[in-house]
């Protein structure tokens, strides 16, 4: 299978891609899983939907 | 106006307020940034393949009756446009392994939504599929923790 690069920009709709990241920004914060496992968690969610940032 | 599903995320969360709010504002979002009866149809296939019947329940556009009914056929039905074809088949291989979407399936979803709306479908795609995933997880666990 091929995996190229299939946009020349990941830009969306501003007020979405906001939204998402104080979305993501406030559940990384929860505190009932240590911040450890979350690290590897999002680390290795990153790495499976191929996200650099 | 708050969903049966909505409610269902703040009963969960608890006073976890701002994570419900926030996840409530970006299910919102979702549906202005793509057209909501495409989102809708790839939202049903999703519900189907991962059996979450609550979500199988609810409607979120006026998607017809025949589609709905047809959507486990979509890629030998004529009742399905080009765009929402590439836009189903990308769904299921989403679902099935992100990371093994092939470049010909996001080639043609691009070719139909252009660049912009390529990024907004996926991350559009990426909220109803995650909070459909929670759901899932959720009621599991609150049914075990109940018995």
């Amino acid at each position: 299978m091929t995996r190229s690069k299939r946009v020349t920009s990941s830009h969306f709709d501003n007020k979405f891609r906001e939204a998402l990241s104080l979305w993501q920004e406030e559940v990384v914060q929860l505190d009932l899983v240590d911040p450890v496992t979350t690290e590897v968690v999002r680390l290795r969610c990153a790495d499976h939907h191929d996200c650099y940032t | 106006m708050e969903s049966s599903i909505d409610t269902f995320f703040r009963e969960v969360l608890d006073d976890r307020t701002s994570v419900a709010s926030q996840l409530e504002e970006i299910h919102g979002l979702a549906w202005e940034v793509i057209d909501s009866a495409l989102l809708d149809l790839c939202r049903l296939r999703v519900a189907v393949l991962l059996h979450c019947g609550s979500e199988l329940k609810i409607s979120n556009s006026d998607l017809d009756s025949e589609k709905i009914a047809s959507l486990s056929e979509w890629s030998s039905s004529s009742l399905f446009s080009k765009s929402e074809k590439a836009c189903l088949r990308f769904t299921e291989e989403f679902i099935i392994d992100v990371s093994a979407i092939p470049d010909s399936s996001a080639f043609a979803v691009r070719e139909c939504l252009g660049e912009k709306g390529f990024v907004n479908f996926v991350n559009a795609l990426l909220v109803v599929e995650q909070r459909i995933r929670l759901q899932i997880v959720w009621r599991k666990i609150g049914e075990e923790v109940s018995v």
